[in-house]
């Protein structure tokens, strides 16, 4: 275990979360931009039409400044976050998957030189030669794909690996891999179109023709997600586990009446921003292309950035409270290791924990609840205001006594009976707590004074310092 | 009209054909081709008349669906609208829609409004339109006001009675028109039939009389240039034909605009607070929604006695005053040829919109 990386307000998730979005909006316009150079580039020698070829010039440099600098350095971003917020997952994903990570790295260098090669070598390089190099981009570019795809759906779904023995081959294809490697690829390919909307848009010197012609075959790149989308997502969804599918179904049957979950509303935002992102490319760069502007292609980026804002929060949320499904629970707690933990007490358990605890006054119950929040709670919740998940917002005006019937009845969230009926209504949605009565007695008098009862918080207070 | 054959069938142009015949639908596409819409570095202004309209739209739509299930009596209101949020499918998307619907309705005629003022586009011979438009911003507000109280849940209830209140002290006409309001000398349900019977029979026809004329004359009288655009030589002048070009755009910004209203409907859905108890005591700092804010902030600005007059009897008139100054300053400037006018119409705009602006900001604090 390791010590805990706190951020007030947000949350150390969103740090991940909003890193990752940016990245991934960058890093799938990597390989469905590279396949859209590529098309487009032998469209251009076919039509025997340089203007197509010089806007290809052009494009290609906007490629590679956004993907080599911000799409980099946000990769880089995402292990410096996750590293932070969740060092146990990173551990787990590191040592099951160290050479998985290593193939990748060796093609994601290949994919810089490669482009690097096509970049460069415009107007250098005989036709057939400079198209030969962005086939070979396509190829290295999506085997990063292919790499990391395997070892994000393994996060939700194992592929019946059990991390000990066995064939690690069955956790990178597991039954997940096929429908998400083909939806990704959907959304890479309409990622292509809707930043050549914005290239294009900027292009004020271009025929108006061609300009128009490229908009509207640049519209088309967004109908395989259109037509196909749809098929993969719902095969995506059969391959989950069923808890999760259970999860999903929940949260989607009760959005008709208002009970939603955080992950409903991302599922329905996503399903809202597909729609509208069809309905403003079709009255667009495909109906009107001679109108488009850079106003439109900003609108468009806006639009195609909240799709996959809330895509990839959806997939994020089906994980909770795995960090790695079945496996590790959000706050690094491995699933296995619960009994234990409960045996032998939290701050006897946990190394960093218990070691912050010696440096607190004996009896100090506060200082020792707050620690208990810190890693147990902080990896999806802050404490105070109305920050993410916020503490004081949703234990509302609840008492101590409240809190610690609520904590203690959590400590079952994990057990399921024979039936598969779930001890408790927070099983699926929240870790267990974990540690000895009085550990957890602690953290209910810290969650206490969080209370949004001045009256309440006070008592809470006075125990606190009377004990 | 001949007879296709297997040759030349065209579905799409047979089944036009055949409507034009009967609608004069190609007539109608002609004219809507008609009107043109000036393209120039102000032509953002343009998209807000069609966003009114979406929204428009929404709130006949997501009303239209509420009253499925709404109970318009003084008792069973409140838990008619608890079921709509909690038992019905999908009614709290709905009436999160109806409620975040209503007040980005409202913005965006405010905006409109404004823009349509800066740009001077109520001279001759738009000054009905000018005049149409203030109709609905005016209606739509009273949409807003009696729309407020239908939830019946506590803040509703009585930011309705304090408006009430508010209104029954203007000068001569007050008290007869809270009492005509009210229904009575309580809010009960008589007010309740009233509010409901304005708020679904009254104002939408109203509406959509007053839009109706509002979108004629713009078509028939097209879509006004800034001075800034009118100087400039013809030839330098852009165009674009409103169907289907402009219209396509506008499509655009629709859908554009409508993700982003989802947004902020899924992610904060409208509540729903306690259930009224009249005879409870109104909770303190209670306040009229933002579009009256100013109107309710100025009213707190004025003495209880100036001279021989009551306070707030001067400040109904003064309020009264300056909000119905918006009809008539452009009136004044309706010729643009009198340059002492025409900066004075520009001035008293900037001041009046300051002015509305700051008082709502503070309103609100």
């Amino acid at each position: 275990m390791f010590p805990v990386w706190e951020v007030p307000n947000i949350g150390s998730g969103w740090v991940i979360g909003l890193i990752a979005v940016l990245h991934v909006f960058i890093s799938h316009f990597a390989i469905g931009g590279g396949a859209f150079l590529a098309f487009t580039e032998q469209l251009a020698y076919k039509k025997n039409d340089d203007r197509i070829y010089d806007y290809l010039k052009k494009h290609s440099k906007f490629f590679l400044l956004l993907t080599t600098v911000l799409g980099a350095m946000s990769g880089v971003g995402i292990w410096w976050a996750i590293g932070l917020a969740s060092p146990n997952g990173t551990q787990t994903l590191l040592q099951n998957f160290s050479l998985f990570w290593a193939v990748e790295y060796v093609f994601f260098a290949l994919e810089l030189a490669t482009f690097l090669a096509y970049y460069y070598t415009w107007d250098k390089l005989d036709r057939k030669t400079h198209l030969k190099l962005a086939w070979i981009y396509i190829g290295i570019s999506y085997f990063t794909l292919f790499a990391i795809n395997g070892i994000l759906t393994f996060m939700l779904n194992s592929g019946g690996w059990d991390f000990t023995k066995g064939n690690i081959g069955d956790a990178f294809f597991n039954s997940s891999f096929w429908p998400a490697l083909g939806l990704r690829m959907f959304i890479m390919m309409a990622l292509a179109g809707i930043y050549a909307f914005f290239t294009l848009s900027r292009e004020k010197t271009m025929d108006v023709d061609v300009k128009a012609y490229l908009l509207k075959y640049s519209a088309k790149w967004l109908l395989p997600a259109v037509i196909l989308g749809p098929l993969f997502v719902i095969a995506y969804l059969f391959t989950l586990p069923e808890p999760t599918q259970q999860v999903i179904i929940n949260g989607l049957s009760t959005i008709g009446v208002g009970n939603f979950s955080i992950m409903a509303k991302a599922i329905f935002m996503t399903l809202v921003f597909a729609v509208g992102l069809f309905g403003m490319v079709l009255a667009g760069p495909y109906l009107n292309p001679r109108a488009f502007n850079t106003s439109f292609a900003v609108m468009l980026l806006a639009a195609g950035f909240g799709f996959m804002f809330t895509e990839e929060w959806s997939r994020e949320m089906m994980r909770k409270p795995y960090v790695v499904y079945n496996y590790m629970y959000s706050n690094g707690l491995r699933k296995f290791e619960i009994d234990k933990v409960n045996k032998d007490g939290f701050f006897n358990h946990h190394k960093f924990a218990g070691a912050e605890l010696t440096t607190l006054k004996p009896n100090d119950e506060l200082g020792k609840g707050q620690l208990m929040f810190r890693y147990q709670c902080t990896s999806c919740h802050t404490a105070k205001g109305n920050g993410y998940r916020s503490m004081k917002v949703m234990l509302a005006t609840r008492d101590k006594d409240a809190i610690k019937n609520l904590l203690t009845m959590m400590k079952d969230n994990h057990i399921v009976d024979d039936k598969g009926v779930a001890k408790t209504m927070y099983h699926g949605y929240m870790p267990p707590v974990v540690g000895h009565q009085d550990e957890i007695d602690a953290l209910a008098t810290y969650l206490a004074t969080l209370n949004s009862d001045p009256a309440k918080s006070t008592t809470a207070k006075v125990e606190s310092s009377n004990s | 009209m001949s007879i296709p054959t297997l040759k030349n069938l065209n579905i799409v142009q047979t089944v036009v054909d055949w409507l034009d015949e009967r609608v004069p639908l190609k007539a109608a596409v002609e004219f809507a081709g008609h009107k043109e819409v000036p393209v120039h570095k102000h032509s953002i202004w343009y998209y807000m008349g069609g966003i009114a309209a979406l929204f428009m739209g929404i709130q006949f739509a997501t009303g239209f669906l509420l009253m499925f299930h709404y109970v318009p009596t003084f008792e069973g209101a409140y838990a008619s609208v608890q079921a709509i949020n909690m038992q019905v499918p999908f009614g709290w998307l709905i009436r999160s829609m109806h409620s975040w619907g209503a007040n980005v309705f409202i913005l965006v005629l405010f905006i409109h409004m404004f823009s349509t003022y800066f740009m001077k586009a109520y001279r001759a011979p738009r000054e009905f339109t000018w005049l149409s438009g203030l109709g609905l911003v005016g209606i739509a507000m009273v949409f807003g006001f009696t729309g407020y109280m239908l939830p019946m849940d506590e803040i509703a209830y009585f930011a309705t009675k304090v408006g009430v209140d508010v209104a029954g002290e203007s000068p001569f006409i007050g008290p007869y028109l809270a009492e005509f309001v009210r229904g009575g000398s309580e809010i009960g349900q008589v007010t309740m039939n009233r509010f409901f019977s304005l708020h679904v029979i009254a104002l939408p026809l109203a509406m959509m009389g007053l839009f109706g004329l509002h979108a004629t004359l713009i078509q028939l009288q097209g879509i006004s240039e800034p001075e800034s655009i009118q100087k400039l030589p013809k030839a330098e002048r852009k165009y674009e034909k409103f169907f289907p070009d402009f219209f396509k755009k506008d499509v655009f910004v629709w859908f554009a605009v409508f993700v982003a209203f989802m947004l902020v409907v899924t992610m904060k859905p409208w509540g729903l607070g306690p259930q009224v108890d009249p005879a409870a005591m109104a909770p303190i700092g209670i306040k009229p929604e933002w579009y009256f804010l100013s109107q309710f902030q100025a009213l707190k600005l004025f003495p209880a006695k100036i001279l021989f007059f009551d306070g707030v009897h001067v400040a109904m008139v003064f309020i009264g005053t300056v909000f119905g100054s918006l009809a008539v300053v452009p009136i004044l400037d309706s010729t643009g040829k009198i340059p002492f006018i025409s900066k004075f119409a520009t001035v008293y705009g900037v001041i009046f919109f300051i002015g509305w602006l700051f008082l709502t900001i503070w309103g609100s604090l």
